[in-house]
């Protein structure tokens, strides 16, 4: 789908002026996990009526990690982007067993590879080097395959959306994008027919989750328009 | 600039496709919790072990366990009785202890109540129901049988038990009706003192037998066939229903060997798992002639080499959608629970389904449920260490082939 649209730009490109406004470059950056738990599913049953822990690590501990490239249109003050790339997101489960003289504590970690292609909306206000945006993003991502077993606990597309903001710094021959932007799950990523094939271990079940994430990314893009004339070593002219 | 168009109105169409190929896998709603799941029933006193016997599915949906649980600080050396009600998702909504002795299995439906078979201390066997509702005991009936070893509900509603009479020296056979007004009996005579072997058995510290009852009902004539010690060894004996009186038996050598489950299919195939020279086999279909004594050994058996050594095994009965299956159900040297799927009509292994655990399991029961799947009662041993129920829920569909 990409290469087509590039595909087409890049036909009509020459006869009006497209690459006057398209930016190519690439980008990488780190993310965090925000884990919410639509409904637990936990193996345990006490049959005393105690309810066992069960819950996931915190934001701050769920780093992960994203590469793209970044393929931009723009005008005056609206970019049109696309960020095609690998978003890798870790996180853990904690599940208790608990018995009158001993509690177990079991933490299984998730490492989830998705092929994701985010498109974003900017708006952005020039301040000569520095140009400030704010916009929404919504994302397609595929799960990539995996030899952990708890791979297959999770359906395959997700869908997200949210909003970023950041600045382009332009240092005239490239553009640097400092991007920042929260993009929340819009549905369930567990698979339920497969929540118990979590390994041969059995020792949980895979809850109902929402995976959204904030993520920080630099980006290098190269313009292709005319540089303007603006940077300090421009003013010795 | 036409072209350009042309183009992104087909990428948007493409994208369009696949948006809504993903938005099937990202709908799941018609994926209910009660379709398939797999609950651990965890008791937090180390001291206690749970030998799960029977489970048994609700008419208001959910279902009832029945477990033998060994207390290692109780005075009294038999097992004690634990009932649990799931609700149909498998999460439990009551679980309460009786002090009848060694349950054993089966569950059955008596009216509204939810009956079994267990001992008291003086060893007689009583038919105890209970209300589902909360797991009071409803009423009891005493049982002429000493040393209850399992008990069965017949087509015909009638109560089956194997006991063993210490007295007698014999496997002790008994129909009751249902209201459990004694029909008839039968007292087959072991001709040797197996009665430390049987109390190892009743109290879970010796080899558990695989003692039980099932029905067939050929041209000749309808019967039991129970398994349980007879002339020196453990035999699959077979018994005319209306007199109880022994027909036939299939034999082997003592009490070390012996068919450990058997299903009757039509007129005289059966399907028998067994356990000799130190492995298991399938029989999945052997003509077996019900009025006369023969050895398990001239039967012809393939091997099952994954079972652990004198394997537990469970056999039934499914319908589904397609077509009837016999299922045996075992567990292997790998911690995994077994399903051969033995296709009724065409006597083949049309499918082997397995469920691995990280700990020993030992299969204790299975049901076929109201939707069409299976429950499966087996016992587990938490860390490696406390032996409680697992159920696991599986779907009709992981047993219907795909053409």
């Amino acid at each position: 789908m990409l290469s087509a649209l590039l595909f087409s730009m890049g036909a009509a490109a020459q006869r009006t002026g497209f690459l006057d406004h398209l930016r190519i470059g690439f980008g990488a950056g780190a993310n965090m996990a925000h884990i919410i738990d639509l409904e637990p599913y936990n193996i345990y049953e006490d049959l005393t009526g105690e309810t066992y822990l069960n819950s996931y690590s915190g934001f701050a501990q769920n780093i992960g990690n994203q590469y793209f490239i970044q393929i931009e249109w723009f005008n005056q003050f609206l970019v049109a982007n696309l960020k095609p790339g690998t978003y890798s997101y870790r996180f853990s489960k904690f599940n208790e067993v608990v018995f009158t003289n001993e509690t177990i504590e079991e933490e299984v970690t998730y490492l989830l590879r998705y092929l994701s292609v985010p498109l974003e909306v900017r708006y952005n206000i020039d301040l000569q080097r520095f140009r400030p945006y704010a916009g929404i993003s919504v994302s397609y991502s595929h799960l990539l395959g995996s030899n952990d077993p708890v791979n297959r606990t999770f359906i395959r597309p997700r869908f997200s959306a949210g909003l970023v903001a950041g600045t382009y710094i332009d240092l005239r021959y490239v553009i640097l994008d400092l991007n920042a932007g929260y993009l929340s799950g819009l549905h369930n990523v567990a698979s339920k027919q497969e929540r118990f094939e979590t390994g041969s271990g059995a020792t949980f079940a895979q809850d109902d989750l929402l995976l959204n994430n904030l993520q920080f990314s630099l980006s290098i893009l190269f313009s292709l328009q005319k540089q303007r004339n603006y940077s300090n070593v421009e003013c010795f002219y | 600039m036409k072209k350009v168009i042309e183009n992104i109105v087909r990428c948007c169409l493409f994208s369009m496709l696949v948006f809504l190929h993903e938005s099937c896998e990202i709908n799941q709603k018609e994926v209910m919790p009660e379709d398939g799941f797999l609950k651990i029933y965890n008791h937090p006193e180390e001291r206690l072990s749970f030998y799960p016997e029977s489970i048994i599915e609700l008419t208001g949906g959910g279902y009832l366990i029945l477990s033998a649980v060994k207390d290692e600080e109780s005075e009294i050396e038999y097992p004690t009785t634990n009932l649990v009600r799931t609700n149909s998702g498998g999460e439990v909504e009551w679980s309460n202890s009786l002090d009848w002795l060694a349950p054993s299995a089966t569950l059955f439906h008596s009216g509204n109540q939810i009956g079994f078979v267990a001992m008291n201390q003086q060893f007689e066997a009583h038919v105890i129901l209970v209300d589902p509702a909360n797991g009071e005991i409803a009423a009891t009936h005493p049982l002429v049988v000493t040393m209850p070893l399992v008990a069965k509900k017949d087509r015909q509603g009638n109560l089956v038990v194997l006991g063993y009479d210490f007295v007698t020296r014999s496997s002790w056979i008994a129909s009751y009706s249902d209201n459990f007004i004694l029909q008839r009996s039968n007292q087959l005579s072991v001709n040797t003192d197996l009665e430390y072997l049987v109390q190892r058995h009743l109290n879970k510290t010796g080899q558990d037998f695989p003692f039980f009852i099932k029905e067939y009902q050929t041209p000749d004539g309808n019967g039991y066939c129970v398994n349980c010690f007879y002339n020196y060894t453990l035999r699959g004996v077979f018994l005319d229903e209306a007199s109880l009186g022994t027909t036939g038996d299939i034999y082997s050598f003592q009490i070390e060997e012996g068919i450990s489950s058997l299903e009757h299919k039509s007129g005289s195939r059966f399907g028998i798992t067994s356990y000799y020279e130190g492995n298991n086999y399938l029989l999945p279909d052997v003509d077996i002639d019900v009025s006369v004594s023969q050895n398990i050994k001239d039967l012809p058996g393939n091997p099952l080499y994954e079972l652990t050594f004198k394997a537990a095994v469970c056999s039934g009965r499914i319908s589904t959608e397609t077509a009837e299956y016999t299922l045996f159900i075992s567990q292997t040297n790998s911690s995994s629970l077994v399903i051969y799927q033995v296709e009724q009509e065409s006597d083949s292994l049309v499918m082997t389904h397995y469920q691995s655990f990280d700990e020993r399991v030992e299969v204790a029961d299975f049901i076929q449920t109201a939707d069409g799947g299976i429950s499966i009662l087996a016992g587990i041993h938490i860390l490696g260490k406390y032996r409680r129920p697992v159920v696991v829920k599986m779907p009709e569909e992981q047993f219907i082939p795909e053409e």
